[in-house]
């Protein structure tokens, strides 16, 4: 008989506030509350998220996420039995307004405090919703990140590969931007695509001619733009050209992720996973054209292909109360001294891929 | 047990991490740190220590005080997010003080409270029925003082050498016991949840290349 683990996780690292109650108990995971409030409206504006801007929203929406909620799993905090936190990476300002809120409610409330690294809130999210064991292969596809990783354990990930630039969401997001699509571009890229033909414009698939599972994604983007000035006539951009070049680009981005997770997944089959599968996790996640390819070459490799679904795929404090109990069950334990980092690889033995200085790596 | 309420002020709005322990009227202790960095780290390990050395806990608090700013923005939310965590964990209200109120606290009215915000520009507030906080250049807030009005915060002094005749006041009390003994006579009234003051700008620039325009 196991011990039941209630935990309250707080997510503010980018742009969505959130808060979760999360509970194990006898060996079943269960999500009692996820509530995430955007930023979207506030930052549509400026065609990218504004630090700034998020870091003012967080510090006074967390504690009415926290309450929220709790009010929706009918619990009070002393029905919890700890506070999770995303402590990094992500934006400072938004990270230390969430670290800074837990470690309020959990001295407030005599909780212990265990901060949580983002990119393991989704690493471990398939263990969550599916109950995936370890080792699995995992690919984290965002606006902000994309990495492929075998997950060993609640603390141990081995990253194989990822991007050496821009991640695919912040692409799809300039893409929406350069072709006076609403943001976030993910969605409205997609919708734009299903219309366009991914035949017309040929864009480039980066880094496919080098050996490994490393990406690029910041020559698509100007490779978009150059086609879009090219079919451009006085300022003015044909609806179905756009569909076209939409169409075109997704078609690439997904091209480069299916090449590259068939890699990944060699890589990670040769060390013979008793239960092979893989996993997606990420807004781009949720993209049909880039799913569907990555299903193919999961299933064509024998992997199992799981895709949690939409709402535990994207930002939220579910998968961060999940990683929480998964630290705490491995006996991990941080004080109120938690530090916020802005920078915190997964994969901390692995070479640097971008980023350097005195900030350290950021992936 | 102590029959006083106890209110805990506290401040990260600059440099520095400052806090404040109140019995009624009675300040317990008080603390100031300087210090560049590090306040999210240490804010939390200093108040527990304040509250060890009077003997309390948390949960013997009645009321939170917190400084809102103006000031360093990261610093400000340091202290809001830990006061409205604490709040929400404690069943008891965080009431936000302002810096320029803080400042204000316990001087004579008529006053005029000017904080340096950098960029040539002040954070003022002139305590009258009309006075509103507000980013001001030092040059606009020198040219509306007068001779003989009192003034106090950081900018004062620079603007007493460019307006003769100012009357220059040093603070009454520390900056984070003024935010509790603020917070202590506000407790009793509804208080909104505090809020960071900015009076600043976020940096955001817009796009500069306008989008497409669309056509059939």
């Amino acid at each position: 008989m196991t011990r039941t683990l209630t935990f309250l996780g707080l997510e503010s690292s980018c742009d969505d506030t959130a808060a979760a109650v999360v509970r194990l108990s006898e060996g079943r995971a269960e999500v009692l509350a996820s509530v995430v409030a955007g930023q979207t409206e506030l930052h549509a504006p400026f065609g990218g998220v504004v630090p700034e801007l998020a870091a003012r929203a967080h510090v006074e929406k967390l504690d009415l996420c926290a309450e929220e909620a709790l009010a929706r799993a009918g619990l009070g905090l002393g029905d919890l039995d700890a506070v999770a936190v995303t402590a990094g990476p992500g934006l400072i300002g938004g990270v230390i307004s969430g670290v800074m809120c837990a470690k309020g409610i959990a001295a407030g409330a005599g909780l212990p405090l265990i901060g949580v690294n983002h990119l393991a809130g989704h690493a471990l999210t398939p263990r969550l919703t599916h109950g995936l064991a370890f080792p699995y292969l995992m690919l984290l596809v965002s606006g902000g990140h994309c990495q492929f990783l075998i997950v060993r354990g609640p603390a141990s990930f081995s990253r194989i590969g990822g991007t050496i630039d821009d991640a695919p969401g912040e692409a799809f997001d300039k893409t929406a931007k350069l072709l006076a699509l609403p943001q976030p571009g993910g969605p409205s890229v997609e919708a734009e695509a299903a219309r366009g033909d991914a035949r017309r414009f040929s864009f480039p698939r980066p880094l496919l001619d080098r050996p490994g599972c490393d990406m690029s994604f910041s020559g698509l983007k100007t490779a978009l733009l150059r086609a879009r000035d090219a079919v451009m006539q006085a300022g003015t951009l044909r609806a179905g050209d756009r569909a076209d070049l939409c169409a075109g680009f997704q078609a690439a981005v997904a091209d480069v992720l299916a090449e590259k997770s068939r890699r990944a997944l060699l890589a990670y089959l040769a060390e013979n996973p008793p239960t092979p599968a893989f996993a997606v996790a990420g807004g781009v996640a949720a993209n049909r054209a880039v799913r569907a390819a990555l299903e193919t070459v999961s299933l064509a490799h024998g992997a199992l292909f799981v895709a949690p679904p939409l709402a535990l795929c994207t930002d939220n404090a579910a998968m961060i109360a999940w990683a929480g109990i998964e630290r705490f069950r491995a006996g991990i334990d941080d004080a109120t001294t938690l530090s916020a980092r802005p920078r915190w690889p997964l994969d901390e033995a692995a070479p640097a891929m971008l980023g350097s200085g005195k900030r350290g790596a950021k992936a | 047990m102590r029959s006083e309420a106890l209110i805990l002020g506290f401040d990260t709005s600059a440099a520095h991490c400052a806090a404040a322990l109140l019995a009624g009227e009675v300040l317990l202790e008080a603390r100031f740190e300087a210090m560049a960095k590090g306040q999210a780290e240490r804010l939390m390990p200093m108040l527990e220590e304040m509250l060890a050395r009077a003997g309390v806990g948390w949960r013997d608090l009645a009321a939170l005080g917190v400084g809102t700013g103006p000031g360093n923005f990261t610093g400000v939310r340091i202290s809001v997010a830990a006061a409205r965590g604490l709040a929400l964990a404690l069943g008891i209200p965080a009431v936000g003080v302002s810096g320029l109120e803080a400042a204000a606290f316990g001087l004579p009215r008529p006053l005029v409270v000017a904080m340096d915000a950098r960029r040539g520009e002040v954070y003022a507030q002139a305590f009258d029925p009309n006075g509103a906080a507000r980013l001001a250049t030092a040059e606009a807030l020198a040219g509306e003082l007068v001779t003989g009005q009192a003034v106090t915060g950081s900018a004062a002094p620079a603007l007493a050498g460019a307006v003769p005749g100012l009357r220059l006041l040093d603070a009454a009390m520390p900056l984070s016991e003024a935010v509790a003994r603020l917070a202590a006579a506000r407790r009793a009234t509804p208080q909104p949840r505090p809020a960071p003051l900015y009076l600043r700008a976020a940096d955001a620039a817009l796009p500069g290349e306008p989008a497409p325009v669309i056509v059939p």
